[in-house]
């Protein structure tokens, strides 16, 4: 099945090839080629072995060869994905003799077809790098986009969630960080339609490619070395995502109906102290600086701080206070702030076709909440896909995908006062939600307008995307070894965010909402010529020759009112007083041709030259246009005679090296320009922003990757390893200048980094019987990151924590002085100085290097269990090596300076001489140590945790039930299927979640500021078929 | 058959690759909010652009707004941290050689020079008419001039105080940059000249722009403050001179100021108290702020004034050193201080004012008066040249010749008279002054760079302890080792860490 709509995309975009004719005449072979399901196979190539002629089957997987000699003959018909059909004929004069073949599957491996730049090939003839992730591989499993149906299943990928907000945005890494200050992100093409990125809603973490309902992917491949991904030029050196959708399938009408429950909850909770805990810890802390031990009544210092609780968090107006029996309000926050949520989800799809027409139609439908109050995230999709031949020359494909999203925007990743996942922690148990009266309390932590209950229930946030991805395309085939193909297509997206405060939650303006309109055009036309030629039988020739247009137009158009005239309006016409209206755009272009040559000799020896010349926009006007060349080669040394027979199916080596770009470098940056810096008494202001440099380019990623194919015990064990070394040059930097010039920096082209590593993938059936299979497939991808070159080669930041960047060092690493625990005697937390003697003071001297933010090896662990109808899937994936400061947590729930919730971890605190704890004693603020750092804000190792983790990211058990039982129903099948995802995690993290990236661009890793937590999530659905 | 049908194909892909191939398809993708430098230079409406943009930028940053008013008290003796808040505590804390706390207008007022650089410098002539040039090219020298005496106080010693820290002699002052940053050349490092040199710059450019603004200035200076006028480039000389130590000098300016100005102390006590709340009476400059549209770095809501000191964070309080300066019957008092959690309408509660001064007030100059947090922000008053002139005409007159300026301001303020025999010597008299000052000009930006430019210790307001001995190095900002690995032509402040 898999491999039929494949065919399809084969058949147009690679033509036929065939043998030049014959000259004179007796017998014929004709016949008809299908595959096992029953379908025609247009395109495979029919061969006389003897005579070396043959001809390739047309439209309708027909075929006929002329003025064969009479005799006897070996006829082999041969087409990607199929393993190879041969049988004996005998021709004579002046007759028709049929030969109909039936080609079979090919199995897994090395046959399987992969979707490259631009064409389809198979695994065997790749010279290049590429990850695959099948449809069959996730059907059981709901995720949430194509980004986290990658997360563990392709070698080499990091991927991490910047959020846990449902409808949130991945961090995708492939083969490590290649750039410090242009954006990262791989170039993702749905279709042939490269998709663009930027200008997402600013309310929350979200992301374009929510606009594909996962049920409609049929494959996802990952572009990984310069060899594979040099095709797509200047926008390839993050690598590129290829999602490829279902299309239909000729034969009978198939429906497919999908419903789905499920709920969500937080993968993790942190505990907090209680208030009566507080009171004691504040108590001891008072007791302490007040010269009393601990071994003492300290009731008396207990009790002024329940008093002063009292009074400070309004107690006497909480619910149930009780006057003659004071108690204080204990308020469970976290449990406030994140709830459970439900998912439905629905989709049906319809797909079938006849000779000359197929077509795929899907809707879906989700609605998704998340577990912070408020977050939810809708999609409402329709999918079609039609493929029609217009005749044996000319066939049109026509794609169209029409999505509206919503999402709830809720804010994170930073210290806020009025974001759900910092008031977590930012309000303490004390403090309560609302008065005994039921109104608001206006005494929590950061007044009336951030109290939580306030933000729940007074402000909106909402986003709203509409998004159409349509493209149209035509093939011609010219000759039976050459065609080609046009396509134009459109990626619109319409991004709506409102924000809506009442008069309470924004008192200074009595209200307040904001309207920001974002509308991104990207328009792309491509034309393809593509052929296929085999010589001799053995010089087997390919390529494609193409050329590309694409313009990315964006704008933005803001609105704001104040003064909401009551609270049942919340719409602008409502503001009395119009604040600002505001509006800009932007726009680039890209021009580019580009070509992919192939050669291979008798599928033994392989060889592949891409290249690509970019003209962009971007580029400054002395260094307008880029070449990007890569070259690959590879060797079936299975092939071989001398090679020895049995253990190995196949053995492939493969050797590519290339170069890349990264355009994405800000679309005016290499001009001298004057930018509009606000107003004065009514008049717009400009002021020089930037300085020219005409010689502002790319980014460039030059890439050796060093791969080995294998395949053995029959098809048992498949898989390949690959070594890369990446070196990325030309990195833009902003160049420090004297800040008294009037500019901080200018972007050159000046740093380097290299990125190495090893990846390894391996799939095994273990145990495959008529009724019982297990397979398990694995991946593991070690990275190492070194950086080779910065301005003035001079390292930036250099005695920064977290963010130094250190020629001959990798990315993220972290410099903080080294924990030396808790003084015994006196509960002070100590440090050790650069000499290694005991500090309490420690400087930036003292400051060592501890540790990183990139994970060293990354990967995921797959096991399928399948007995009759029933099936597990187990995925497990992990990350280990990445550490990191988690700021909000530390700085704002281990010491009690704000007032705000405590983590359980202070109940391990000193109290008595002689106590061994890493906690130091209680304080009622930073400075209560005498002569000695704040320890909440003095870091130091002791601050720094390890956040790898194996998380049991996907489980799932499905059962098909027996056909005997749908039997007269009308029923083709039905699956009953449960799935979870993050079920467990195993992992040292003390925090929230261990998965995490602080933005899509985050390159160092190693601090996470209060963001959205990952859910834990439980389905339960059931599949229809008819 | 098949060989035509492929040239004309090829061809007819050739067309379409020509057409795609020249440089003019990327003329389409323009910037939409940035315009050329010869747009923005050569014509009308560019220039009025850049010149808005110098006070787009002053009201824009922060180190030029709550940082200018509100620091150099935070980082002396005038107003402490209200427990539970954190603005401005590292200045609080700024205790001896603990922490690296201290005021550097460093990035905002060279971001302004830039621009009056370009208003100076780099407009051809023929753009505008003589007269706006000539006004244009005022307001850039004296707001040049005003930038560059703002950043020479923090980061160097005031003439004639070269030995006042812990280096002997130690003369340096900021790097002089008088032309327009154009091109990557023109942004080369360049070292710090001395301190006397940048005063000379600041004398010939207050002087230029004196000359060059007395054609417009016409009418009354309230109609013209919004941007910097003749007068205040006029009371920027007294200022410069009494920093400078010129006392006769200074008593001279300040009076031809005042007269130029023509404008009185507001007297009257209802006036007193909303002197902030509109364009304000005294001012010989001040900011306009549009409160809806023009936010400061940061936000307003963050990092406003009133933000600071009397709404949201009601995060810097007056301390008792200041509070209990005032006599019952000052008009000030009522004015311009009121109870912390009363005068409050947004954030938690500020309780806790009167752990700091024991009336539990804020101070309320800055009070989001035109909503949003947002205040017209005076540079200049005119009640400062009077106190500029009482001090240096009692330092190059005699006591007797600074009393009158000094009741002046009194009486205005509802206080009366002192008499020159009230003060044993001059030191008694500097004691009053500075205690005036601080009445007078309290969080508008003073109360460090007095008492460093009389080489006093900096005493702390909540405390009988020092934070600064006078000559500590400290009393200095330092410029950083950012600069410092930019710049390798900086000389760092003494005792500041060099980076290597």
């Amino acid at each position: 099945m898999r491999s039929s709509m494949l065919k399809k995309l084969l058949t147009m975009l690679v033509c036929a090839f065939s043998l030049s004719a014959g000259i004179y005449a007796q017998g014929v072979i004709r016949g008809t080629v299908t595959d096992t399901d029953g379908e025609t196979v247009p395109g495979a190539s029919v061969l006389i072995v003897e005579l070396n002629r043959g001809d390739a089957t047309d439209a309708d997987g027909d075929y006929r060869i002329e003025n064969v000699p009479s005799g006897t003959y070996t006829v082999t018909v041969t087409f990607i994905g199929y393993t190879t059909f041969e049988r004996t004929v005998t021709v004579s004069s002046n007759q028709e003799t049929v030969l109909n073949a039936t080609l079979e599957f090919d199995s897994i491996g090395l046959d399987e077809l992969v979707v490259s730049g631009y064409a389809v090939t198979t695994k065997r003839e790749l010279t290049g790098s590429i990850s695959s992730v099948r449809a069959s591989e996730i059907q059981n499993v709901s995720l949430q986009n194509a980004q986290s149906i990658l997360q563990g299943r392709a070698a080499g990928v990091t991927i991490s969630t910047t959020s846990g907000n449902p409808g949130s945005a991945f961090q995708v890494n492939i083969r490590g960080n290649g750039s410090v200050n242009a954006a990262s992100e791989p170039l993702y093409i749905v279709d042939g339609v490269q998709i663009e990125l930027g200008n997402t809603s600013n309310l929350t973490s979200t992301t374009p490619l929510n606009a594909i309902n996962p049920a409609d992917i049929e494959s996802i491949e990952v572009l990984k070395d310069a060899a594979a991904s040099a095709i797509y030029g200047s926008q390839a050196a993050a690598g590129v995502v290829i999602i490829t959708t279902k299309r239909g399938q000729r034969g009978a009408t198939q429906v497919s109906a999908n419903v789905e429950r499920g709920i969500r909850n937080l993968s993790r909770n942190v505990d907090y102290i209680s208030s009566d805990q507080y009171v004691q810890y504040m108590g001891e802390a008072f007791a302490i600086n007040d010269g009393v031990a601990l071994t003492e009544d300290i009731s008396f210092y207990t009790q002024d701080y329940f008093d002063f609780f009292v009074s400070f968090f309004d107690a006497a107006n909480a619910p149930g206070y009780d006057p003659d029996n004071p108690t204080l309000p204990n308020t469970d926050w976290q449990d406030f702030i994140f709830d459970e949520g439900v998912t439905e989800k629905y989709s049906l799809s319809v797909s079938g076709g006849n000779e000359s027409t197929t077509y795929f139609l899907s809707g879906g439908f989700e609605d998704t909440e998340g577990t912070a109050f408020n977050t939810d995230f809708t999609r409402v999709n329709l999918r079609t896909n039609i493929d029609h031949r217009i005749n044996s020359k000319l066939s049109t494909a026509v794609t169209l995908n029409v999505s509206r999203s919503t999402q709830f925007g809720v804010c994170q990743d930073g210290n806020f006062i009025n974001c759900p996942p910092s008031q977590a922690m930012f309000e303490a148990p004390m403090s309560f939600p609302y008065l005994a009266d039921g109104s608001y309390n206006p005494e929590t932590r950061f007044g009336l307008n951030n109290n939580p209950a306030v933000v729940r229930d007074e402000v909106d946030r909402s986003v709203e995307v509409n998004q159409v991805l349509a493209d149209a395309s035509m093939t011609y085939e010219i000759t039976n070894w050459l065609n080609v193909r046009g396509q134009v297509a459109v990626d619109y997206r319409n991004t709506q965010d409102e924000q809506y405060r009442s008069a309470i939650a924004a008192p200074v303006q009595n209200g307040w909402i904001t309207y920001v309109n974002r509308n991104i055009q990207n328009v792309q036309s491509r034309l393809v010529f593509s052929g296929r030629y085999t010589f001799d039988r053995i010089h087997n020739v390919s390529g494609l020759a193409g050329t590309e247009y694409k313009n990315v137009y964006s704008e933005t158009y803001n609105t704001r009112g104040d003064n909401i005239a009551g609270s049942f309006f919340d719409v602008l016409n409502a503001t009395a007083t119009p604040v600002s209206a505001g509006g800009s755009n932007t726009q680039y272009i890209v021009s580019s041709y580009f070509t992919n040559l192939k050669y291979n000799y008798d599928e033994k020896y392989f060889l592949s030259f891409t290249g690509r010349y970019d003209g962009h926009s971007r580029f400054g006007a002395d260094v307008r246009w880029a070449f990007f060349p890569s070259v690959s080669g590879a060797w079936r040394i299975s092939e071989e005679d001398f090679f020895p027979d049995g253990l190995f199916d196949d053995l492939k080596l493969r050797v590519g090296y290339g170069i890349t770009g990264n355009s994405a470098i800000g679309n005016f940056n290499s001009q001298n320009l004057f930018g509009l810096n606000g107003t004065y008494l009514g008049s717009s202001a400009v002021t020089p922003t930037q300085l020219a440099n005409n010689n502002l380019t790319w980014e460039e990623a030059k890439e050796l990757n060093i791969g080995l194919d294998y395949e053995l015990f029959e098809g048992r064990v498949f898989g390949s390893i690959d070594l890369y070394q990446k070196d990325n040059d030309e990195l833009l930097f902003g160049r420090p200048l004297p800040s008294d010039s009037g500019f901080g920096s200018i972007t050159e082209n000046i740093g380097s980094i290299r990125n190495e590593g090893i990846e390894f993938e391996v799939n095994t059936t273990n145990v495959s019987t008529n009724s019982f299979n297990w397979n398990t497939r694995f991946n593991v991808a070690f990275t190492r990151s070194e950086i080779l070159e910065l301005p003035d080669g001079v390292d930036i930041r250099p005695d920064d924590r977290f963010t130094s960047l250190q020629i001959g060092k990798q990315l993220g690493v972290i410099q903080v002085p080294r924990w030396a625990g808790v003084n015994p005697a006196d509960g002070r937390p100590m440090w050790y100085d650069a000499d290694g003697n005991i500090s309490y003071t420690p400087g930036v001297a003292d400051r060592v290097e501890y540790k990183d933010g990139v994970a060293d090896a990354v990967g995921g662990l797959g096991n399928t269990f399948s007995y009759k109808g029933l099936s597990l899937d187990a995925f497990l994936q992990f990350s280990v090596g990445q550490w990191a400061f988690p700021g909000t947590d530390y700085y704002f729930t281990r010491t009690p300076d704000f007032l705000m919730n405590l983590n359980t971890e202070v109940l391990d605190r000193w109290r008595n001489p002689g106590d061994i704890t890493y906690y130091p004693r209680a304080i009622e603020g930073g400075n209560d140590y005498p002569e000695t750092d704040n320890y909440r804000t003095q870091l130091g190792t002791q601050a720094i945790y390890n956040a790898s983790y194996i998380r049991l990211k996907n489980v799932s058990l499905s059962y098909n039930l027996p056909a005997e039982f749908l039997d007269g129903l009308g029923v083709r099948s039905v699956r009953l299927y449960a799935s979870a995802i993050n079920l467990v995690t195993i992992t040292s993290w003390p925090w929230y979640d261990p998965e995490f990236a602080r933005g899509v661009n985050d390159i160092y890793g190693n601090q996470i500021f209060a963001s959205y937590p990952t859910e834990k999530q439980v389905y339960g659905g059931i599949d229809i078929s008819f | 058959m098949k060989k035509i049908k492929l040239i004309k194909y090829l061809a007819f892909s050739f067309l379409l690759v020509g057409m795609w191939s020249c440089d003019e398809i990327f003329d389409d993708a323009q910037p939409s909010t940035q315009i050329s430098v010869s747009d923005a230079l050569e014509t009308e409406a560019g220039v009025n652009g850049v010149r808005s943009s110098m006070y787009a930028k002053i009201l824009g940053s922060f180190d030029m707004t709550t940082e200018y008013m509100v620091g150099p008290g935070a980082l002396a003796d005038e107003t402490f941290n209200r427990p539970g808040s954190t603005r401005f505590n590292a200045l609080n804390n700024s205790v001896s050689t603990s922490g690296t706390a201290h005021i550097s207008p460093f990035g905002g007022a060279y971001e302004l020079i830039q621009d009056a650089n370009l208003i100076i410098n780099s407009i051809p002539d023929g753009v505008l008419d003589d007269a706006t040039r000539d006004q244009y090219r005022g307001e850039a020298l004296a707001l040049r001039a005003w930038a560059y005496h703002t950043l020479v106080r923090a980061l160097g010693y005031e003439p004639g105080n070269f030995s006042n820290g812990p280096t002997s002699g130690f003369n340096l002052g900021v790097m002089l940059r008088t032309d327009a940053t154009l091109d990557l050349a023109d942004a080369e490092p360049v070292a710090r000249n001395t301190v006397d040199e940048v005063y000379a710059q600041i004398r010939a450019d207050l002087a230029s722009a004196i000359t060059l603004l007395t054609a417009s200035s016409t009418g009354a200076v309230t109609s013209r403050n919004g941007f910097a006028t003749m007068e205040f480039a006029m009371a920027m000389q007294a200022r410069v001179e009494l920093y400078a130590g010129e006392w006769a000098a200074a008593s001279t300016a300040a009076q031809a100021a005042i007269t130029a100005s023509g404008l009185t102390l507001v007297s009257d006590s209802a006036a007193i108290g909303t002197m902030f709340a509109m364009a304000n009476p005294e001012a010989l400059f001040e900011i306009k702020v549009n409160a809806s549209t023009e936010a400061i770095a940061g936000g307003n809501t963050n990092s406003g004034l009133a933000a600071y000191t009397s709404d949201q964070w009601v995060a810097q309080v007056p301390t008792n050193y200041v509070l209990d300066l005032y006599d019952p019957a000052d008009n000030r008092l009522q004015g311009w201080y009121n109870d912390c959690i009363a005068q409050q309408t947004s954030g938690a509660t500020a309780n806790g004012c009167a752990t700091i001064n024991d009336e539990g007030f804020s101070v309320t100059k800055w009070n989001g008066y035109k909503g949003n947090f947002v205040d017209d922000i005076p540079y200049f008053r005119i009640a400062e040249l009077y106190l500029i002139q009482a001090e240096a005409a009692a330092k190059s007159g005699g006591i007797a010749a600074g009393v009158g300026p000094l009741n002046t301001l009194r009486a205005a303020r509802g206080l009366g008279p002192v008499a020159a025999g009230d003060f044993a010597n001059i030191t008694a008299f500097e004691d009053e002054i500075l205690n005036e000052r601080t009445r007078e000009l309290v969080v508008e930006g003073h109360r460090f760079w007095d008492l460093k430019r009389l080489g006093r210790d900096i005493p702390s307001g909540v405390s009988a302890d020092l934070k600064m001995r006078s000559d500590s190095f400290r009393i200095l900002a330092p410029f950083g080792t950012t600069l410092q690995n930019v710049n390798p032509l900086l000389v760092e402040n003494p005792e500041y860490e060099v980076s290597e």
